[in-house]
């Protein structure tokens, strides 16, 4: 037994293979949805029908995008670097799979944990598999041998580096409340409040920090296509460009699941138990509409000012939070 | 299982060892760097202290290594300089690895290699989870701990009279 999975459970390896497989599957079924959930709904916000031409309602757009892409040329620049070059979009993708494993989607019911993982380093977790992620961003930029490229990847390091402290601090503040660092037992410490209320600032710092994160409006500075045509995804296509995609959205359901584990109940509703997860993937869904909605609605940021967004803002505001939340802690 | 990871995980750190002193391009290097450090931290998963490899990882592989990445895609490589910073370097420095190699050699041979045969020391329940690690840092060894924080502090402040001053200069 590795010492990363939760030692009180001791399941058996099928029940495992089952649950990562069913996971997996739920997982990229909704991914692609998404996409023309979004479609849809900026095409709304912006007077216009959306995709509505593929499939009832649009709905099989993806399909036809993917086929698209599968079907394109894997072009690579000649000054590229070889092996860096294919192993920039399948870093992030190995990341955002893993990182789906520490989401709860339920109570142990049956002997059968809910959850992929229940590791005792919890969210630590989440941030150890997420700097894997950016290296795949990095890599792909570095190597495509173009100045679009490195500057897009460059912008995303330094951007990257000054969210994810927030980041922590953010989510700092429930883990003192619950007194645990394992998603689980902090959904079940919820029982009486949501840390919505409570820990309401740091919700605030944590989708925030999460927009940036995701590289997503008003933060999808890495990528501004105005001044830096696509940053570190310049010189992809076909698949590779697909998967650069596929990640965003995935690293959106990720934070929209940490943010709905730690400060929305995670799967508590009323109910039977059985519909458990269908209210993990409500709340997780009404945030990803959350991240849609902010990205029709709000312009991009200009470098300097998320710069001092995140280290002048965001960091004391946290650090504030944390020593708040620990002298009531503490107090109570 | 535990042994492949064991050898995947230890030729990972070797080989990322290696490379960074083998690759001639800087970037390659501070890629090996990281490939060791990755390594690092399965071994320190292998050895039940999942707190241990979750900071190394967060800590080194996430933010130290990426400023390094920046500096040196930034710069990028300036080739080998073509005259030795300190006189003797390329005599003295072999000369003090093998010396070091030896002194490793000599503690390895003489404790580790004797416990081969044996089970290894008992683990109880819950040693290196977040809570008893915190437990050590703030009970048994509170004064160093403290002690460290204040020098990552005064280095911290250091840095900002460093850089404060040369933007005086400039401006």
């Amino acid at each position: 037994m590795l010492s990363i999975a939760d030692t009180q459970l001791a399941e058996a390896t099928w029940i495992m293979v089952v649950k990562s497989i069913v996971i997996f599957a739920v997982i990229f079924g909704v991914l692609p949805l998404l996409t023309v959930l979004e479609r849809k709904l900026i095409g709304r916000f912006q007077h216009r029908y959306g995709p509505n031409r593929v499939g009832p309602y649009g709905l099989l757009q993806p399909l036809a995008d993917v086929g698209k892409l599968v079907s394109k040329e894997s072009f690579r620049p000649e000054n590229a670097t070889k092996t860096l070059f294919i192993l920039g979009p399948l870093l992030p993708v190995l990341a955002g799979v893993l990182s789906l494993a520490i989401i709860p989607w339920g109570d142990v019911q049956d002997g059968v944990g809910l959850y992929g993982i229940d590791v005792p380093i919890g969210i630590l977790y989440f941030f150890a598999v997420g700097s894997i992620a950016f290296y795949g961003l990095l890599l792909g930029g570095w190597s495509s041998g173009s100045k679009y490229s490195l500057l897009g990847a460059m912008r995303s390091a330094a951007q990257l580096i000054s969210y994810e402290v927030s980041m922590g601090l953010a989510l700092l503040g429930v883990v003192m409340m619950s007194g645990s660092l394992s998603l689980v037992s902090i959904v079940h410490s919820q029982g009486e409040i949501w840390f919505i209320l409570p820990q309401f600032v740091g919700f605030l710092i944590f989708m925030l920090a999460g927009f940036a994160e995701t590289n997503r409006t008003p933060f999808d500075m890495p990528e501004a296509d105005a001044e830096l045509v696509q940053g570190f995804m310049t010189e992809y296509g076909g698949m590779r460009f697909g998967s650069f995609l596929l990640v965003e959205y995935m690293e959106i359901l990720v934070v929209s699941g940490i943010a709905a584990a730690m400060f929305l109940g995670g799967w508590m509703g009323p109910g039977p138990s059985f519909l458990d997860p269908i209210w993990m993937l409500a709340k997780m869904l009404g945030l990803v509409l959350l991240f849609i909605w902010v990205r029709a609605t709000l312009p991009r940021l200009r470098y300097d000012q998320l710069m001092s967004l995140g280290w002048k803002v965001l960091l004391p505001l946290a650090t504030l939070n944390v020593l708040v939340t620990a002298i009531l802690v503490v107090v109570t | 299982m535990e042994e492949v990871l064991f050898f995947i995980a230890a030729i990972g750190a070797l080989g990322g060892a290696i490379g960074v002193i083998a690759m001639r391009n800087p970037f390659y290097s501070v890629l090996a760097l990281i490939v060791h450090l990755f390594s690092l931290a399965a071994l320190f998963l292998l050895l039940t202290s999942a707190f241990v490899a979750a900071a190394q990882v967060v800590v080194y592989a996430g933010a130290v290594m990426v400023l390094y990445v920046f500096v040196v895609a930034y710069v990028g490589g300036g080739g080998e300089s073509a005259w030795e910073p300190i006189p003797g370097q390329r005599f003295l420095a072999p000369l003090l690895g093998i010396a070091l190699f030896i002194e490793l050699a000599v503690a390895v041979l003489s404790s580790s290699l004797l416990a081969l045969g044996e089970d290894g020391p008992h683990v109880q329940a819950g040693f290196g989870d977040p809570a008893a690690i915190g437990r050590l840092l703030l009970e048994k060894f509170l004064l160093p701990f403290e002690a460290s924080s204040i020098l990552l502090l005064l280095a911290a402040v250091g840095a900002i009279v460093l850089a404060s001053n040369r933007r005086q200069e400039n401006a």
